[in-house]
């Protein structure tokens, strides 16, 4: 027999050998299988054979006959369905909660508000978020309270019932008002900024000196819903021994079980959640909203409960894109090359923080945009808002930037007199150069596709056309 | 409760609803045609369209008792067993279905145009399309699918495998 290296042999001492039949016995260690020492190296650049190749999706067949089982075309056995209500409110302090006349109707079966949640709060990063507001509501879409009963309709009708009061509190809607440190934090004691990323390289100050001229400008985008034409939706139901499963159009199942066990206060290893076919997402549906709220009322009436957004509760309580305001401030040569650029952006967060730690740090390395800067001084801040949250839509904070650096590249060129397209082939990024946060560059074609493009739509200059 | 009496996907169906309930809801909830979707319950997306004598309507702003005695083709109605729609063929061959939620409507207002327009313009089938939203694919494919079944690529019925 050959000689084993010295790991092996320790690994097999580990091994218990118990009185069994040596064949029946799974083995403890993983079989020794080599792994290859040489790394693979992405083949870049490559035309593969994807591209210009027509794709069809397995499923479309189904989709296109009307067979393909959306959550909302699920039925479970005995199944009540819930609503929401709404704050409509932005900001105000819970004083009571009155479901009895909603108890009382017929056709209710359970009804239940913020209190009722085992742990009343839950979020990918900060946990900020309740399930139902119990004490503080911080923007219009939040939940109050929920019921089940056997119809849309008469669940619709209840939530009309139940009397909430509330003390108002003035909202902050502006996100510069909640910079201001004199503002009162909406998350008390946690202060309004709630997350900050600062990326420097090189020397601004001396930058702009050399600078021939200097451009400042100021750049705003808006809030942007997702709407995916399929709205949110969850079905709960528990099984005799507690165990509950979970039908859900969440896009991510496992951070959802994560929250939903937090919310629920039951252990991740007895809840087991179904994802359904997604009507769309655009990763507005990266979270979860109904879920721990059908749960419990699942848990309250024993019986399978379903909720389904109503097309503006996908408005007003789901997340958004998250609105920036940009300020961009950069210093060029006599050729147009940038020497300096400062930004500074401001994330309009609203009521929760959700994925907006991902968007400020996205929307911040982006900022520069794909050109070679030697002095950069990017700022990014986040701010709670009494708005409708933001979370992770499409690109996390990479478009809102696009449009400044994009808009001001205009200014620059038509300032200088010098072709759009010329000034972005003389301060592209090309093989090699490092990003903002000095990761060096592979596979940069940023010059070879826009010279592309304009041969293409037959650019010809000066935003005309051949 | 309302008594409706219509004819669907070419079978006489029949059921006892009350009253202010809506066509969609009678098509998913009663007869389990669950191909037409709720998608905004107001008349915005189109997800629920179905074609009701002919014509397309929003089956989310018919109301059940409306639909007695009329004629309603959902996307259930248009295959057989054997073989794909000529439109959903195309749709599936030019991949215009990601999601596929929007889907089913916008068979069916494709259908309907085509019905009514053997030949249509790019313009007139964007006509056709307006009143149905997409998010994920975008209509371009949809428009060169229902272009390439105007041509007639997709005329002849496909064989036993589809």
């Amino acid at each position: 027999m050959e000689k084993k290296p010295a790991a092996v042999v320790e690994r097999e001492a580990r091994v218990e050998t118990r009185d069994v039949v040596e064949m029946l016995r799974a083995p403890a260690a993983a079989p020794l299988v080599p792994l290859p020492l040489e790394v693979l190296v992405p083949e870049a650049r490559q035309q593969t054979p994807a591209v210009r190749q027509r794709a069809t999706r397995p499923d479309c067949r189904l989709h296109g006959l009307g067979q393909t089982k959306y959550i909302d075309d699920m039925y479970l056995p005995g199944m009540l369905y819930a609503k929401i209500k709404r704050a409509g409110i932005a900001s105000a302090r819970i004083l009571s909660v009155d479901t009895k006349e909603a108890e009382a109707m017929p056709g209710v079966v359970a009804v239940i508000t913020g209190r009722d949640v085992p742990v009343n709060s839950f979020g990918p990063s900060l946990k900020d978020q309740p399930v139902l507001a119990d004490e503080r509501v911080f923007h219009a879409g939040d939940g109050v309270a929920a019921v089940a009963a056997v119809t849309e309709q008469i669940a619709a009708e209840a939530i009309e019932k139940i009397k909430v009061e509330y003390e108002p509190i003035r909202p902050v809607l502006d996100p510069f008002e909640s910079l201001k440190l004199e503002t009162p934090g909406l998350h008390a004691p946690n202060p309004n900024i709630y997350g900050h990323k600062v990326i420097k390289k090189g020397d601004v100050a001396k930058g702009f000196a050399e600078s021939y001229r200097i451009f400042e400008g100021s750049y705003r985008t808006q809030m942007v819903e997702h709407v995916p034409l399929e709205p949110h939706a969850s079905i709960a139901t528990w099984d005799p021994n507690g165990r509950l499963t979970i039908y859900s159009t969440l896009g991510r199942i496992t951070l959802g079980r994560a929250d939903i066990s937090r919310t629920l206060g039951v252990p991740m290893s007895r809840i087991r959640i179904i994802a359904t076919i997604v009507g769309g997402n655009f990763g507005g549906k990266n979270e979860i909203t109904t879920e721990p709220v059908v749960a419990l009322l699942a848990k309250k009436s024993g019986r399978p409960v379903k909720c389904t957004f109503t097309r503006p509760e996908e408005f007003a309580s789901s997340t958004t894109r998250h609105p920036l305001v940009m300020d961009y401030k950069t210093g060029v040569s006599r050729e147009g090359r940038i020497l300096a650029r400062q930004i500074r952006l401001v994330l309009d967060g609203g009521a929760y923080c959700s994925w907006s730690e991902t968007t400020l740090g996205k929307a911040c390395i982006l900022s520069a945009g794909p050109y070679q800067i030697d002095n950069l001084y990017a700022e990014a801040f986040v701010v709670y808002t009494n708005k409708t949250m933001t979370g992770a839509m499409r690109g996390f904070g990479a478009p809102q930037v696009c449009f400044a650096y994009e808009s001001q590249m205009d200014d620059i060129a038509t300032a200088l007199n010098i072709d759009p397209l010329e000034i972005r082939m003389l301060n592209a990024l090309k093989e090699g150069s490092l990003s903002p946060t000095s990761q060096k560059l592979h596979s940069v074609v940023v010059r070879e596709t826009l010279l592309q493009a304009a041969q293409r739509f037959g650019w010809n200059g000066n935003g005309a056309r051949s | 409760m309302t008594k409706v009496t219509l004819n669907v996907n070419g079978e006489t169906r029949t059921a006892s609803v009350p009253p202010e309930m809506t066509l969609l809801r009678l098509l998913r909830e009663e007869f389990g045609l669950t191909g037409a979707k709720l998608g905004c319950d107001v008349g915005d997306c189109g997800a629920c369209t179905v074609i009701v004598d002919g014509k397309t309507v929003n089956s989310c702003l018919m109301l059940a008792p409306q639909a007695d005695g009329r004629d309603v083709l959902t996307v259930e109605g248009l295959a057989t067993m054997e073989r794909l729609h000529p439109i959903q063929k195309a749709f599936e061959e030019k991949g215009s279905l990601q999601c596929g939620f929007c889907g089913p409507g916008v068979i069916m207002s494709a259908k309907a145009l085509l019905d009514e327009n053997p030949d249509p313009s790019v313009l007139e089938i964007r006509d056709a399309l307006a009143g149905n939203l997409c998010r994920c694919t975008g209509y371009s494919k949809m428009i060169e699918a229902i272009q390439d079944v105007a041509r007639g690529d997709n005329r002849q019925p496909v064989g036993e495998s589809a």
